[in-house]
Formats: structure tokens, sequence, C-alpha cells
């Protein structure tokens, strides 16, 4: 049947490699329409990679790919997206800070209309729609970052179903979920079959895959070796398949059984709980002499579990014991003084350093004991290096070069290297062979033999079944955060093991009790209200205290300057939702209100010269903007760096053109604009309100001020669903240097005078305004009402440190005072959202 | 390959060649050297700070409030000798504010908050305090006893230059001769490796942001008696020259890459042209128009600004090509 039309997805004699690794090797897949297409295999097989590929994440090095007979290469996830692919990713990468119904829009492009103008009640609608599907009430407008994993997972696997894709991958979609979900779930597959749609489903439970699967594809080190129907295996077969014949039969044979009566324990764990549950009353003792297995799939809590042990994060309870002695360990310092040593599980981000030498990675953890007194000896460095380098076959041209040129298994064995320079009591390997070639493999398994021999107590964790069975004297089962059991391996098939560590299904009751302990209630705007009651509590006690506060000079005063920071303030607010920050905002609006002073002073009729210098004035601080955000992007150096370059060349060339004097006598129609009426209203005041509905259109209801959000939200996913962080910030950097400028003629006709100290520090009361405003210092996080309070509540304090009688000198202390509290707030809000 | 030798070349070239021009200019223009080397006053307070800034910058980064952590001091300095302590007293005093300003500095870092992000507030704190505790009023008339650190030349050289010739041989042991050096580069490279390779990281940056602090309340001091008063504003701008200099001398500012030789070359550079510069004070007329241009401090700032970007992009640039 499915012969006789091309089928859905196929993919021939696909490769993918990564440094060190062959992570796919001529694999070929087909998924016909209607189908459910299983792949199995153990962690490291290749079935991440093809999901990638699939997905359009990572191209293919070689090998085609075809959709329904045409041959397709996806440029990014959102091509793939386009032509009905949708994966939904185990630990998907999503804007935290945004809403759940715009999360789901935009990873297929928000739907907008003219001009850009984003469609928000057919966001609504559809994310509305998802999650009625759910049958569960999750409120589409909450930030995304507030759902749990489950609820993630399901609503984008709804949002998926609602977009009728032809293909829906689904990786591992059940580890999150309870027994109630997970038979959601399935129902929803079993519709979207009959609707014709292909589902390629990852997962590590047997059980789940012979319930929906039709066929089953078995992926061992990058390779394809089984392809079947459901019916022509069983659950032995395949992790038969899964961990490979051959090897199977061999493996376990390896090492002997040891006596463990005689060896004396060197680490003993009892109790071992984390604080975020990721692990549970854990209890294991490793002792001189022996190998430590510990098997376990990814998120069953051995990595946490390891890490916690080395002190890297807190346990919330349970005892160590080194060596007989009890030991208390907070920090990887001291659990390096305790003999500890803990070769991470990523050794490109945790592990090594690329552009230091290989003597300063070898050496770095030992730099205590290869020393001459308080001096470090590079000598000594180099020889101790040189002897490792020896001793574990290291291939480097000398000690002095890069680590980062070395291959991947090198330098693995350089981060062993480290540790054991430190002589450890006991070793806690994580993953020491993932990414690293075959040769380096038996050396590093050889070694582990010689370290245990040596009287090391040496834990090895990996998810390789073979790896642990082949170098282990016993091994412990992690699943689901505790012990699943113990074994030595001499006496059980892999085929036990494997089952022992696969999750069980309904053990989800924790889960929902967790879950409903995170639902506090969904405050969108806590921020603006406790702001408000600050201005407005504030406003009493001037008009209380004072006497002149409440006085229509006063209050005309208080409204213009507040329209200068409310401006200001808005451009410092789109450039910080964008994640990035300008430090020389209040140069450049001096520099633009100096270019307007001297256009305004040229001898020509003031009719003529006061639209000409707004707009060079625009020009000027348009054109600013746009050189610091190209210098940031192009240069790839940090915005605050380059602004801090900038601030001191926009001042220099004002008083570069002014000559450092003051600009005065400036037409009078110019100077009185700001206090004349428009539509009723103050001049300054109906320009700032205009300022602030155009910066809250484009935010909120264009495109492009999405895309800032999402910069700002998250940088990774951003690129995920192809936004272009160099569009988006010259946009950012424009609109900033634009109001910087508008900001600037308005204070320049309402003091009537330009000198060249004009807009001194302004740049940090903005950006005090933005954050008291509610704004997230980085970025995606805030809203231009929070902002326009934030700058009316500085410019109230302010008014009211005159009116007080405040010594001048006060008022940059205040704002100082307000810009720490504001960044720490910001920090308290982040640890607060965690 | 040809072009990245070439590449190699024209940065190991340009600081130098940058750096002979000045000296060529300096020498061109100079014919009372004893004046010339008082002129280098200011840049040995800068220099010293530039020290202790490249230890910071090597972790990846940065602290911008020494400057007003230098006004905040010389604020004290005036405040309490005029209460009428001792100047030794007063000192103390001085160098407690500033190791107090930056401890906390180090705790806000040590947090969680971005160096650029917590010491950009600090400054803004910092300045404002000083400020608001002298009322903007500067304290004159200080004892010769004390104006003799900032004006004398107790060493043969200025003091200000022995000061930045100490910091600087003291800060070169510690950076490339110690453990504590070593952790610098690996927190630089890569700060969550360092941790997991059991790097203390934090009590490093918290000692770093204190020993940054407590130098600019050392600066303030000599600051203070080179003007003989103690005024609110001290050290404006001066933040912006210590990253100048740390910069122009190749340290990455992304940190893991650089050290004080280059630091060294950098305030060598910075100094020089600067003094140069104030050497050729008389107007040019550009050959192409009939405006004269006069090389003056603001000029002088243009340029700094402009180096601080050009080598900051041209550092990244050629971090990114060795890299490939």
């Amino acid at each position: 049947m499915h012969e006789a039309s091309p089928p859905l997805l196929e993919l021939v004699d696909i490769t993918r490699r990564f440094p060190g690794v062959l992570a796919l090797d001529g694999v070929s897949f087909r998924l016909a329409a209607g189908e459910v297409h299983a792949v199995v295999g153990e962690n490291g097989a290749g079935k991440s990679t093809l999901i990638n590929i699939i997905s359009g994440l990572l191209p293919p090095d070689s090998g085609v790919m075809a959709l329904g007979g045409e041959s397709v290469a996806f440029a990014n996830p959102v091509a793939a997206r386009r032509r009905g692919i949708v994966t939904v990713h185990q630990e998907a990468e999503l804007f935290g800070s945004l809403s759940v119904a715009e999360n789901l829009a935009l990873e297929q492009g928000l739907p907008t209309g003219l001009a850009g103008w984003v469609r928000w009640r057919q966001i609504h609608d559809d994310a509305r729609r998802a999650v009625a599907l759910l049958g569960e009430p999750i409120e589409i407008r909450q930030p995304a970052g507030r759902l749990s994993v489950a609820e993630r997972h399901m609503t984008q696997i709804a949002a998926a179903v609602m977009q009728r894709a032809r293909i829906l991958v689904l990786d591992e979609p059940t580890s999150a979920l309870t027994a109630g979900e997970s038979k959601w779930l399935f129902a929803q597959i079993k519709r979207l079959q009959s609707a014709g749609v292909g589902i390629i489903y990852i997962s590590h439970r047997q059980e789940e895959i012979f319930q929906i699967a039709d066929r089953i594809t078995v992926l061992r080190d990058g390779q394809r070796v089984w392809t079947g129907s459901r019916q022509s295996i069983d659950p032995s077969g395949l992790v038969r398949q899964m961990v490979g014949r051959h090897r199977a039969e061999t493996m376990g044979h390896a090492a002997a059984p040891v006596l463990l009566t005689k060896r004396q324990p060197r680490l003993q764990v009892d109790g071992f709980t984390a604080a975020n549950g990721r692990f549970t009353n854990i209890c294991l003792t490793a002792h001189a002499g022996e190998v430590l297995g510990i098997y376990g799939l990814v998120g069953s809590g051995r990595s946490e579990f390891a890490s916690a042990v080395f002190g890297l994060e807190k346990p919330s309870g349970g005892r160590l014991t080194i060596d007989g002695q009890h030991v208390t360990i907070t920090s990887p310092a001291q659990a390096v003084a305790a003999g500890l040593a803990y070769l991470p599980e990523d050794r490109l981000k945790q592990g090594i350093f690329r552009e230091l030498t290989v003597r300063a990675n070898t050496v770095l953890s030992a730099l205590r004991s290869l020393a001459r007194g308080p001096l470090a000896s590079t000598t000594l460095e180099r020889a101790a290096t040189q002897g490792q380098v020896a001793a574990l076959n290291v291939k480097c041209r000398d000690t002095e070069q890069p680590i980062g040129q070395l291959s991947g298994g090198n330098q693995q064995k350089i981060v062993l290297a480290r540790w054991l320079l430190t002589r450890p009591a006991v070793l806690i390997l994580d993953e020491p062979t993932r990414g690293v070639d075959v040769g380096a493999k038996s050396e590093i398994h050889r070694l582990l033999r010689a370290l245990a021999a040596g009287g090391t107590a040496v834990v090895l964790i990996s998810s390789d079944l073979p790896e642990v069975m082949e170098n282990s004297d016993r091994i412990i089962v992690f699943r689901s955060g505790e012990v699943a059991g113990e074994f030595q391996p001499a006496l059980v098939t892999p085929e036990v093991i494997a089952t022992s560590a696969l999750p069980v299904v309904s053990s989800a009751e924790a889960t929902l009790d967790s879950r409903a302990l995170r639902r506090r209630a969904f405050q969108p705007w806590r921020s603006e209200i406790a702001l408000a009651a600050a201005i407005a509590g504030l406003f009493v006690l001037l008009a209380l205290t004072t006497h002149s506060f409440f006085t229509p000079e006063n209050l005309r005063g208080l409204l213009a300057n507040a329209a200068v920071w409310t401006i200001l303030s808005l451009g410092a607010a789109s450039i910080i939702l964008a994640g990035a920050i300008d430090i020389s905002l209040g140069s450049l609006l001096a520099l633009s209100a100096g270019i307007a002073g001297l256009t305004l002073k040229l001898p020509y009729s003031p009719s003529a010269t006061i639209p000409l210098g707004m707009l060079a004035a625009l020009a000027v601080g348009i054109g600013g903007g746009l050189v610091n955000a190209s210098l940031t992007l192009f240069g790839r150096v940090n915005p605050i760096v380059i602004t801090l370059g900038t601030m001191t060349i926009y001042r220099g060339l004002l008083i570069s053109l002014t000559g450092g004097e003051t600009v005065t006598d400036l037409p009078i129609a110019f100077v009185n604009w700001p206090s004349s009426r428009i539509f009723g209203v103050q001049g300054s005041v109906a320009l700032s309100t205009l300022a602030a509905i155009g910066v809250y259109i484009w935010i909120s209801h264009l495109r492009s001020g999405r895309h800032v959000m999402a910069i700002g939200a998250s940088v990774t996913a951003a690129r995920l669903v192809g936004i272009s962080r160099t569009r988006t910030w010259l946009m950012a950097f424009t609109v900033g240097g634009f109001l910087a400028a508008l900001a600037g003629v308005l204070e320049l006709s309402q003091t009537g005078a330009m000198q060249s100290g004009m807009g001194t520090g302004y740049e940090l009361q903005a950006i005090a305004a933005v954050v008291i405003g509610g704004v997230s210092i980085s970025g995606g996080r805030g809203s231009v009402l929070g902002v326009c309070l934030g700058a009316l509540l500085l410019s109230l304090i302010s008014n009211g440190l005159v009116l007080w009688q405040v010594s001048p000198y006060h008022n940059s202390l205040v704002t100082g005072s307000l810009l720490l509290t504001a960044v720490l707030a910001d920090l308290a809000w982040r640890r607060l959202d965690q | 390959m040809n072009s990245s030798a070439f590449r190699r070349a024209i940065r190991f070239l340009l600081p130098w060649t940058l750096l002979l021009l000045a000296v060529a200019l300096v020498a061109s223009q100079t014919n009372r050297p004893a004046a010339v080397l008082n002129m280098w006053r200011p840049w040995g307070e800068i220099g010293a700070l530039a020290a202790v800034m490249t230890a910071i910058v090597l972790t990846g980064g940065i602290d911008l409030s020494v400057g007003s952590i230098v006004a905040l001091c010389s604020v004290t300095f005036g405040l309490i000798w005029q209460e009428g302590w001792s100047p030794i007293t007063a000192a103390a005093a001085t160098l407690a504010v500033g190791f107090a300003a930056g401890a906390l500095n180090g705790i806000l870092v040590v947090w969680g908050i971005a160096p650029l992000v917590a010491t950009l507030a600090t400054m803004a704190f910092y300045s404002g305090l000083a400020m608001a505790v002298s009322h903007g009023v500067r304290v004159a008339g200080l004892p010769e006893s004390f104006t003799e650190l900032g004006q004398g030349s107790g060493l043969v050289v200025p003091n200000q230059l022995t000061l930045f010739l100490a910091t600087l041989a003291t800060a070169w042991v510690v950076v490339h001769h110690t453990r504590f050096g070593r952790y610098l580069y690996a927190i630089g490279e890569n700060r969550l490796a360092a941790e997991f390779a059991a790097v203390p990281v934090r009590q490093v940056e918290w000692t770093l942001y204190t020993a940054s602090g407590t130098m600019a309340a050392v600066v303030a001091l000599v600051y203070t008696a080179r003007g003989g008063a103690a005024v609110p504003n001290a050290g404006a701008g001066i933040e912006l020259q210590t990253i100048a200099c740390v910069v122009l001398g190749g340290t990455r500012v992304t940190g893991g890459q650089g050290g004080l030789g280059r630091t060294l070359l950098g305030v060598s550079i910075m100094s020089l042209l600067d003094i140069g510069l104030q050497f050729v004070s008389r107007k040019i007329y550009l050959p192409w128009s009939d405006l004269p241009w006069q090389i003056n401090a603001n000029v002088r700032l243009l340029l700094v600004g402009a180096l601080v970007i050009g080598v900051a992009i041209w550092n990244e640039r050629a971090a990114a090509a060795r890299r490939l």
C-alpha cells in the first residue's frame, strides 16, 4: 500500500559528523502517511541528530531528504514548519517572559495583517482552541516561563494538532506526563493518524511503543540496525537490537566478581535528596579498588546527584562519608580537599578552557601542590603536564598549545589528567567517553581499571549500557531520581538492567501535587499598580506638606520635566527590551539639541530654521543610534563598551561644534511651543503622550516590536524561529536614538539655552526609570505604561526634593540609590520567577 | 595561512607603531624634560587603576565605578580632615571607605548581577553619595605634609609614577605568577568550567572588586594631594581612561586573554598620546579649508573614545580569526 505513492517523508543515506563523532552514518528512513513510526536506541545512538535534521535545526553532511517525493533542504526550523513538519522537542527553548499564546504563534511566524499589524485576536483564538483540546484550564496570557514541563509539552502538542501538521515529530513526549495525560496524548495521536498525518515517535518506554507504533526503527552508534513492523518483534528482541547482539553476548564476562567484603569503603552516601526533587533518598557506597557503574537514562537524576556530591548544587538532606570521615561539602573546592574529583558530562561547556594552553587546562585544579611557596611555578606545571601527557598518551604538539586544537578524545584525557593530579580518593566520571573516538575510548577504559587497581574508588556514570557492563564491578541503576536496583554485571544480562532503568508510567501523582503548588495567581500588572500607588501616595504627601506643590505653575513645570524624562526613558526602554543597553543616550540627546540650536541660529527666518533644526536633530539621533548598533553588531562587542566610547565621542563632537559655548537667544516661536496648548493640553505633554502611544503601538501591535521583545526574552529561541538579531537591534537602537533626539529638542525649547554639559548623566536616570518601571534589565519583559510611570515617579521625586528644600546635591544620590534599588529589585524578580 | 600571518604581524606592529609615533611627537616638542615628567602624574594614577582593572577584565568583568569611588574617597578625606583629625587618620578612613565600596561591588557581582550593570548602578550611587555628603563643596587648604604625597617626588620620579610602577609590579606577580592569577584566566575563558574545576570563582571575584575599590581609594588620596583640595567630582571620566588603557593594550574585554605587559603598553600609548597632543596646542589650518583646528582636552577625549571602540573591535576580530 505504501509503495503505490511516494512516502510522506523519505531520508536516504543521511550522514552527519560532529567533531570526533559520526552521529549518523548513512541512515535511511521512511515515514508513510497515517503511520506511527517509533525510533528507538540508546542515548547517543543518533536519535536527536535525526530529529534535528528532519526539523531543520541541522543540515545533513550528505544524503537526501524528500517530502512526498520532492527533495528538500531546510535552512531553519521555520522552513521545515512551513512544509508541515512540526516538532515537539523534549527540552524546548521558549520565550519565558512572553505569553503562552504568543509562544505558540511565534513558532510559525506571527500572523500579521496590513503593515505588519499583529493579529492578536487570531493568536489568542488559536491558542484558546489548542488549550481547549487539553481540557485543562491553562491561562494563555500568562508568561510561558510559568508553565510546568508537562504543561509546555501538552500545549505544544495541542498546538501541533491544531496546525494541521503533515508530519509530527514527538521526542520523549510522555517523559513529563502523568498516566492520564499520556492517555490523552495517545487519543490525539490516533485522531491525527486517521487524518493521514505521519508521526515520528521517540521514546524509551517500551510499553508505549508496543501500544501505538506501526513500525519501529532501531538506531545504534549512528547506524540503522533494524526496521520492521511492531508485530515482527517482541520487547526483549527490541532491547537486544538496541544493545547489540554481539556485544550483549560477550559483555559482562570481562570483570570477575569482586569480593567486596574485604574492601574498605571510600565513599558512602546516605539518603541524598535534591532540593528541587530531581533525586530522592540516594544511598550508595563505592569501595577502594572497584569501579562502580551508575546506569540511568537522561533525566534519571544521575548527573544531578553527582554534581550535588561534588558541592555544585546543594542537597536538601543526606550524609556524605569519605574514608570513614563524615564531611560536609558546600563547594567544589571543599570536595577536592576531601578527596573527590568529578569529570563533568559536557566537555565543551563544563570541562575545557578552549583557548587556554594544555598546561593551564591540566594543572588548574592542582595548582596548590605545584607551587613554590606563594608563587606558581611554570617549570613544575610543565613537568606535571608532560608527565600526564606521556602517561595518558595524549597527542599534542606541546604543552603550550591551546587545548581547542586537540581532538575530542585528547581533550577529554586532559580533563581527566586535571583530576588525576589532585590524587583523588574517589573519582566520579560522568559520561567520560561521550563524543570520544574509539581508540581514546578504550584507553580511558583501561585507565579506569588501572586507577581502581591502585586503590581509587572509581564511579562511572554512563547511559551507554555496554560501557557500564564491560567496565564495572557493580552497577547501580537510577530511575526517576531513585536507586532502582544493584546488579553484578557478570550475573545478569543487559536486558535486565535496561528494563530496570525504564521509568514506570504511573508514577506521576507527585508531579500533579507540585504543579498545583506552582499555580500562583497570575497578576500581569502588579508592578504598574504598585508604581501608580507610589505616585499617588507621593502626590498626596507633597500636596499636604508643601504649599507650592499643588499650584498651576509647579504642576506645569513638573509635567514639562516629566515629558522629557518620559520620552528619553521610552528610548532607553526600546533598547533594553531588546536585550541591549545604550549609555550614550544622554550625550546623543545633547548632540541633537546642539545641532538643533546651531541650526536655529542660522541667519534665516524662523519659519525655515525651526523645521530644519528639528529635522536635523532627529536625523542626528537616528544616525547616532545606527552607529551604536552597527559598531556593536559588526564589531561583536558588548553594547556597554561601545556606547561608553560613543558617549564621549558624541559629547566631544558637540563641544567641538559649539566651541564649548552656550547657545541662547533662540527664536521665540521655538521656545514657546512646549507651553502652548495643543488639543487643550500642554504641548510637551501632548508630545510625550504621542511618543508613548507610538512606542506602545510599535512594541505591542507591530511585528517588528514583538521581535524586539522576543530577542530580549531569548536570543536562542529567537534564532530557532528565524528572528534576526541584526535587524532587530538596528531597529531598537534607531528608535532609541530618535527618541533621545526628540527629548533633546524638547529640553532645548523648554530651557531656551544649550550648554555643552546638557544631558550629562541623563542616561543613568533614564535607565533607572525604565528598570523601576518594571522592565527587566536583561530584556524581554516590561510595559510602556510601566516606563511612563517610572519616569513620572522620578520627576515627582526630583520635584519633591526641590520643594522640600533638600540640597540639590542630594538629587544625584537619590538617582543613584534608585538605580541601585532597581537593579536589586530586578535580581529579586528573577529569583522569584525561578 | 598567508593572510592570517599578515594579520598577526599587523596586530603585533600596530600598537608599537602608535607608541613610537607618540614618543616621536613628545620628543620633538620637548625642551624641558622635567616638566614632561610632571605631566605624567595623572597617568600614574590612571595606570595604577588600570593595573587592577586588567585583572578584572581578564575574568570577563569590568568596574565602571572606580571614578565614582575616587570622588567619594576624596570627599571622605577632605571632610574627616576638616573635622580636625590628622591626615593619617583621615587617610585610613578613606581607605576603609574604598574597601567598603569595592566590597559592595563584589557582593553584587557574586550575587549574580552582571558586572557592567552592577557597577553602572554603583557608579551613579557612589558619585551621588560624594555629592550629597560634601554638598558639592570642595575642601581646600590641605596641609603641605599631605599634598607632598601628590606633588612630590619621593623616589626620584613623581610619586604617581612610583605608585604606578609598584602597583604594576605587584599586579604582574599576582596575575602571572600565582595561583590566583591562573584562576583569573580560567574564569574569563569559561566561568562554568572554572566552577566545575573547583576554582573558587566567587572568592576570586569578590577579592578583585574589593581590590579595585581599595586601589581607587589610594588613587583618591594621591589625586586629592595633587590638587591640594578634596573635590566631589574628582576622578570624573577616569573609568573610561582606565578601561581604555586596558583595552588598548590588547586585553580582551570578554576575558581570558591579555595581561599586564599589554596594559603597560596601553598606558604608555594613552599617556604619550595625551601628553604629546598637549604640546601640539597651537592652531592648525586644515589643508583643504581655512578652518582653524585645535587639539584641546575635548579632542583628546574624542580620540580616547574612538580608540577604545576601535581597539575593542580589533581585538574581538583578531580573537575570532584565531579561533578559526
